[in-house]
């Protein structure tokens, strides 16, 4: 429990304000400096997802745990099969304006066709573009371009000085 | 002749230091006759909109009002799903929702902290209150894969372990956060600005506190040890050792050391559980052995765990389920009824800010214009979290 | 008929004559815009470095984001002002150019060094302190023209404020007055020699001097006109564009020309003069202006550090701690004219 604070004077409570006021002007700074230094994040981020159409089954439970309903099933065309009958294939699609980023459907896919990539900072050129049909959504995550190649950070915890981002190469 | 001597002054939503909700205070010359809040400006339907979701859906949604403690919205919700399906969870995974929880309460009072500075005029605290709400940031994200809404506790368990080496960087954070709580002493606490703005003002009395149904910090510096985590512990409180954070003047400095002793007991508890952790499954058996044998490697050496698929369809049988947790800003309750289909008939979450509000008439009365925010950020209150 | 040579040697002659240099250029008119647009830049980052991160930064990189503020000036005079329908028209608009005005007119009794001024009087201490006591009148005015409850409160605040610094500043000043035996700043510059600096002779006077000039211009730990979390911006809320460039520096004006006065009085003025600058009349005033910065630089620190009082509590301050500090400051002066340590 922390004592009320009490000191005699009260000159010396300012003074010894000021003077952390004046000691922290010595300090280093803690900012990352995006775009010209972008964080490498760690593997078991929650970023974007890839999907991959080979080992997907189709059975649905991605879209039906998906709390803000950004993944959808899609009915992907009708394939004949030697008996004759129309066999209509699901493929899921996502859409990126609602997805909040979870990771329920990735923990839930029982084939473990659904995974996270560490890319979050995409930015899209018109609101259609951010709604992934099942076509688009097997070609990969988005990738991000900046204008100049930046320098990768990792953040880690330092005894004297917090957070320090430290090249990562 | 009458003459107008009160103004009707309207510090609403676009004001510098309102937050989101209205206040419409009646002031004569510098003194404020009457304060009335007007809630209701972010309210978002969140508990009609639970009924429409199933109850695993319902998780990311109960994080939300709260910003900055959602790990303690999440566990409260998950507690009464666990009574209502008639699971428990593994020891090991009570500990690693106690680590969160814990983690999760530094990171709300630093946030209450800042923004308490701000209204004072310090921007100093401002920003420093956020710079080392950073760090907790970095290590929850370093847990889950989330910075701020993770999602990480389900009924059953969690869902990751403990990654390599987490133990020696959270005890570099935690040293390091004890020392920049010194430096918080020296150029706030102990400033004789601070101290003249804060002392003696917005007292509340024990009767009083206990007679309108405060909680949370605001109740405990009116010198009311009342604590749920020691009146009905849960997860894995009972085997810890912390102190209930009491002063006994009720005023705004009261209330602004309390949240400060709060994050000293809470750095305790977090090197406590890491050091007691036992080892096990973190997630109960119940849905462990739903999960193809396929998995089994993957779990072990990634460390995660995969969702069996009926937690995309939970029916829990019919009957209803109550749980209490204390948030970062008071006591959280939670009621679920469930009729036996994928959705609830009724649910219903009382937040600690909810109760809080009431203090806004009762206590900035026959004080200064700039008492007002003054008092307002010392309830830390929050009004998404309010309104819901 | 005078050819081209000799106009421009007539207008170089009426540029630099003293009574229009001093109050035009320096440190007049020009002089303030440079420092307000050096000190406020300087602020931004002396906090910024104080809460662990930048200030300005990315407006010529190189120095730093040093030219932030000509960008901002830019951007309020493209900016449109907007005049509210029920305000007062005419005290709306001209009542930030008055209150700028108002605070950089005391210039004008300034002088530079030895043997370049406007004009010579024996009262221009007075003068000088006497010409600042017209910013508050014109704050209330724009106060009241803005028809705004926020606006009120805020000048009526610094109506209330008026009271507690005006009367302590003058006592402070006038007990240098007493110390040197004279009013006119020129003589009382030349009375500091060597290290017989206001500052180790009066230090009660010097104290309360400084306090009072961050009372009577909204610095930290007393920015209670435009207190940001109380009363939206004190007076000034309802100011867009170019009008609001003008009362964010007129603050800044007016403590600088407190901040001149401070080094005149306490810190020796532009003595001492070295060799190198000796050649004109003009150049000693630069290390007047070096002074004064570095004073200022010190009252700009305290955003970092203090929060604001409450009104009441900064005029019992005013009143009971300030005035009897400065009311013994003026026996310290008549004390130190008795023992015969300044003659």
């Amino acid at each position: 429990m922390t004592e009320r604070p009490s000191s005699a004077i009260k000159l010396f409570d300012h003074l010894r304000a000021i003077g952390t006021g004046i000691k922290y002007l010595f300090l280093p700074r803690m900012t990352v400096r995006y775009p010209e230094e972008v964080m490498k994040l760690p593997d078991g981020y929650r970023g974007m997802i890839k999907y991959h159409k080979e080992i997907c089954i189709s059975c649905g439970l991605c879209a039906q745990i998906c709390p803000a309903n950004a993944m959808k099933m899609y009915l992907e065309g009708e394939s004949q099969t030697s008996e004759g009958k129309a066999k209509v294939k699901r493929r899921p699609g996502i859409n990126y304006t609602r997805c909040i980023f979870c990771g329920f459907c990735v923990d839930i896919c029982p084939t473990g066709a659904l995974e996270h990539v560490g890319i979050h900072d995409v930015a899209f050129d018109s609101f259609e573009a951010q709604l992934f049909k099942p076509k688009d959504f097997e070609k990969g995550p988005p990738v991000v371009e900046y204008e100049r190649p930046p320098k990768l950070v990792r953040s880690k915890m330092d005894l004297r000085r917090g957070i320090i981002y430290e090249p990562a190469d | 002749m009458s003459e107008e001597r009160i103004i009707e002054l309207l510090i609403g939503p676009q004001h510098p230091s309102s937050g989101h909700m209205r206040l419409v205070a009646e002031v004569d010359g510098d003194v404020v006759v009457r304060l009335k809040p007007n809630i209701g400006y972010v309210h978002r339907t969140v508990e009609k909109l639970a009924e429409t979701k199933k109850y695993i859906q319902i998780i990311p949604l109960v994080e939300r009002p709260s910003l900055a403690d959602t790990a303690n919205h999440n566990l409260g919700y998950v507690l009464a799903l666990e009574k209502l399906l008639g699971v428990e969870a593994p020891p090991r995974a009570q500990y690693l929702r106690t680590i969160l929880a814990e983690m999760n309460r530094i990171h709300s009072h630093f946030y209450g902290i800042g923004i308490h500075g701000i209204m004072l005029g310090s921007s100093t605290v401002f920003m420093w209150g956020f710079a080392d709400r950073e760090i907790m940031i970095e290590m929850a994200q370093w847990l889950t894969g989330a910075r701020l809404t993770y999602s990480y506790i389900i009924p059953g368990g969690v869902r990751r372990d403990l990654p390599q080496g987490f133990e020696d960087e959270m005890e570099k954070a935690l040293r390091y956060l004890e020392r920049r709580l010194e430096d918080y002493d020296r150029i706030f606490i102990r400033n004789p600005v601070t101290r003249a703005r804060l002392e003696g003002v917005g007292v509340l009395k024990k009767e009083d506190a206990i007679r309108l149904g405060i909680v949370g910090p605001n109740l405990r510096a009116s010198g009311v040890p009342y604590d749920v985590r020691k009146v009905q512990p849960y997860c894995a409180y009972p085997e810890l050792e912390f102190d209930v954070v009491v002063r006994e003047e009720g005023d705004s400095m009261a209330r602004l050391l309390v949240r400060i002793g709060e994050i000293k007991q809470s750095m305790r508890i977090i090197r406590q559980a890491l050091k007691q952790i036992p080892d096990g499954p973190i997630l109960s058996e119940n849905y462990l052995k739903m999960i193809p044998p396929k998995w089994k490697e993957f779990m072990e050496t990634k460390r995660r765990v995969k969702f069996p698929a009926i937690m995309a369809n939970l029916r829990p049988p019919k009957g209803e389920a109550f749980s209490r947790v204390e948030a970062a800003r008071g006591e959280l309750i939670y009621y679920v009824v469930s009729d036996g289909s994928v959705t609830p008939y009724r649910f219903r979450m009382v937040t600690p800010s909810f109760r809080n509000v009431v203090l806004f008439e009762h206590l900035i009365r026959e004080c200064r214009v700039a008492d007002i925010p003054a008092i307002y950020g010392s309830l830390d209150y929050f009004p998404p979290e309010a309104d819901r | 008929m005078m050819n081209l040579m000799d106009l421009l040697k007539w207008i170089i002659n009426l540029v630099f004559s003293p009574w229009l240099f001093v109050p035009l250029i320096f440190p007049g008119l020009v002089t303030v815009f440079i420092v307000i647009l050096f000190i406020i830049w300087f602020e931004r980052k002396l906090a910024a470095k104080v809460q662990l991160r930048y200030g300005p930064l990315y407006v010529l990189k190189q120095l730093g984001g040093a030219i932030q503020l000509v960008a901002d000036l830019l951007r309020y005079l493209f900016a449109e002002p907007i005049i509210p329908e029920s305000a007062d028209k005419l005290a709306f608009m001209l009542g930030p150019i008055f209150l700028f005005a108002a605070s950089y007119i005391p210039t004008v009794a300034i002088p530079v060094s030895k043997s370049f001024y406007a004009f010579r009087s024996d009262i221009s201490l007075l003068i000088s302190l006497g010409l600042l006591t017209f910013g508050p009148a014109i704050t209330l005015i724009t106060g009241w023209a803005s028809n705004d409850k926020f606006s009120l409160i805020g000048g009526l605040r610094e109506g209330y404020l008026t009271m507690a610094y005006e009367i302590p500043l003058f006592i402070s000043a006038l007990s240098m007055a007493a110390l040197y035996g004279t009013m006119d700043l020129i003589e009382i510059v030349e009375s500091q020699v060597g290290w017989k600096w206001g500052l180790f002779l009066n230090p009660i006077a010097a104290i309360t001097f400084l306090i009072l000039a961050l009372m009577s211009t909204s610095r930290f730990p007393f920015e209670i006109v435009e207190a940001e979390s109380e009363i939206v911006m004190g007076p000034f809320t309802e100011y867009s564009g170019i009008l609001y460039g003008l009362t964010m520096g007129a603050s800044y004006v007016k403590f600088y020309v407190l901040c001149l006065l401070f080094s005149i009085m306490f810190l020796g003025g532009w003595k001492p003069v070295p060799k190198f600058l000796s050649w004109s009349p003009i150049a000693p005033g630069v290390i007047l202006l070096l002074k004064s910065l570095a004073i200022m630089v010190l009252g700009v620190f305290m955003r970092a550090v203090y929060p604001r009082y409450r009104i009441d509590q900064a005029l019992r301050m005013g009143w009971h701690i300030i005035l009897p500090m400065s009311i013994g400051s003026v026996f310290l002066s008549l004390g130190l004219l008795l023992w015969g340590v300044v003659s």
